[in-house]
């Protein structure tokens, strides 16, 4: 058991009413045990029903189940109660992207930042929704307080809501050129470009291993390196997936949460009749 | 040196599912050492991953990523495992879907640390 979530487990185990089993439900889905995360959030719920940060775990929960529908409605039992709550706000936006109202996402992001403007990860995504919506969407609004959008503000939105949705994921073609996410170097600049170029060789060079070999298709290549695990995979006909994650993130994990990325790629991919 | 290389050959085939594990020249792709099932075809497989890795030691540059440290390859059939050692070389194995990769990756940076020693 990590030590965060036996620290919050023994914490909770002292004093069953504190306020931490949020953090400890969190804990626990971050690490990807989300059954155990909803049990501890419902319990918590149950003690504390007037607790927004609680509301807006259960709703990120929900989220990552796959059930829209609930983390809806827990995370307007939070604002219900908590009408700035931040956490929640930002929920809604995401929730409202991924059912494809991108003028409503644009406008939940708004309100995000009219109350933090200095929220960088709010300002991000709202230039993503706006350019997924095109010259119209950005028309019809105030100007994003962005001057220069970066490359992969430019880019369709395809992973909206995954952590590192433009920063350390990348989905590429066969030839090497970006289709979507993006990469940044460790100053926070784009290099998209330069890893789309590097990879399409990988790829090459694994279908000619696995084929040589008589081990089949390829489904995909974990690389452990000094600062961070990445993690490859084609998606659909000829499409690649690159996914990086902290070198503190499992390697398991790292290929859960590749695995969601690529049949969100998919998905898109068939969308755009790829 | 030699026995070193294939003591370690030796610890990392015992794991169940592993078809063959070698030592190899990771600059030109040829075998230095080796301990493999019937039918593995040896030097292609240390070409092959020796291809692999500089390949991916390069996309992990680009990626900002840094040294490679391990590499494993999935695919319908097997697993192909490679790790860097000292001295430009490489160790690797070819395993079944089915092999504990946790273990062997154990066994092969094991192996590819005492190289250094």
């Amino acid at each position: 058991m990590p030590d965060d979530i036996r620290a919050l487990t023994a914490a909770l185990a002292r004093d069953p009413k504190t306020l931490v089993y949020a953090d400890l439900a969190d804990a626990l889905r971050r690490r990807g045990q989300r059954q155990e995360a909803l049990q501890v959030a419902l319990q918590g719920l149950t003690r504390h029903p007037m607790h927004a940060d609680g509301h807006d775990c259960l709703a990120r929960i929900y989220a990552d189940l796959g059930d829209l529908e609930r983390a809806r409605l827990a995370w307007s039992k939070a604002l219900e109660i908590a009408p700035d709550h931040m956490g929640s706000l930002r929920g809604v936006a995401f929730l409202l992207f991924r059912q494809g109202d991108l003028a409503a996402a644009e406008s939940a992001l708004q309100k995000v930042l009219a109350r933090a403007p200095s929220d960088e990860g709010a300002r991000r995504a709202l230039a993503v929704v706006r350019a997924g919506r095109g010259a119209a969407g950005a028309a019809a609004g105030p100007p994003p307080p962005v001057a220069e959008p970066s490359p992969t503000a430019q880019r369709p939105p395809v992973f909206f809501g995954f952590d590192g949705a433009t920063a350390d994921i990348l989905l590429l073609d066969q030839r090497g050129l970006v289709l979507a996410g993006g990469l940044t170097d460790a100053e926070g600049k784009d290099a998209s470009e330069l890893a789309a170029a590097a990879l399409a060789g990988v790829s090459g060079e694994a279908a000619r291993t696995a084929e040589y070999l008589g081990l089949g298709s390829w489904s995909a290549i974990v690389t452990e390196a000094e600062t961070a695990n990445l993690v490859v995979a084609p998606v659909g006909d000829g499409a690649l997936l690159l996914v990086r994650r902290d070198r503190s993130t499992a390697v398991g994990l790292a290929l859960r949460f590749a695995e969601r990325a690529r049949g969100i790629a998919l998905a898109w991919l068939k969308g755009q009749g790829a | 040196m030699n026995e070193q290389l294939q003591r370690a050959l030796d610890r990392i085939s015992r794991v169940r599912g592993v078809r063959g594990s070698m030592w190899v020249a990771a600059e030109d792709g040829i075998p230095v050492a080796q301990l493999l099932m019937e039918g593995v075809r040896g030097k292609a497989v240390a070409a092959l991953a020796a291809s692999l890795a500089r390949k991916v030691s390069g996309a992990a540059a680009a990626t900002g990523a840094g040294r490679v440290r391990f590499v494993q390859m999935e695919a319908a059939g097997g697993t192909l495992l490679v790790a860097p050692a000292a001295q430009d070389l490489l160790i690797v194995a070819l395993a079944e879907s089915r092999v504990n990769v946790g273990l062997a990756r154990l066994e092969m940076i094991r192996a590819a640390e005492a190289a250094l020693a």
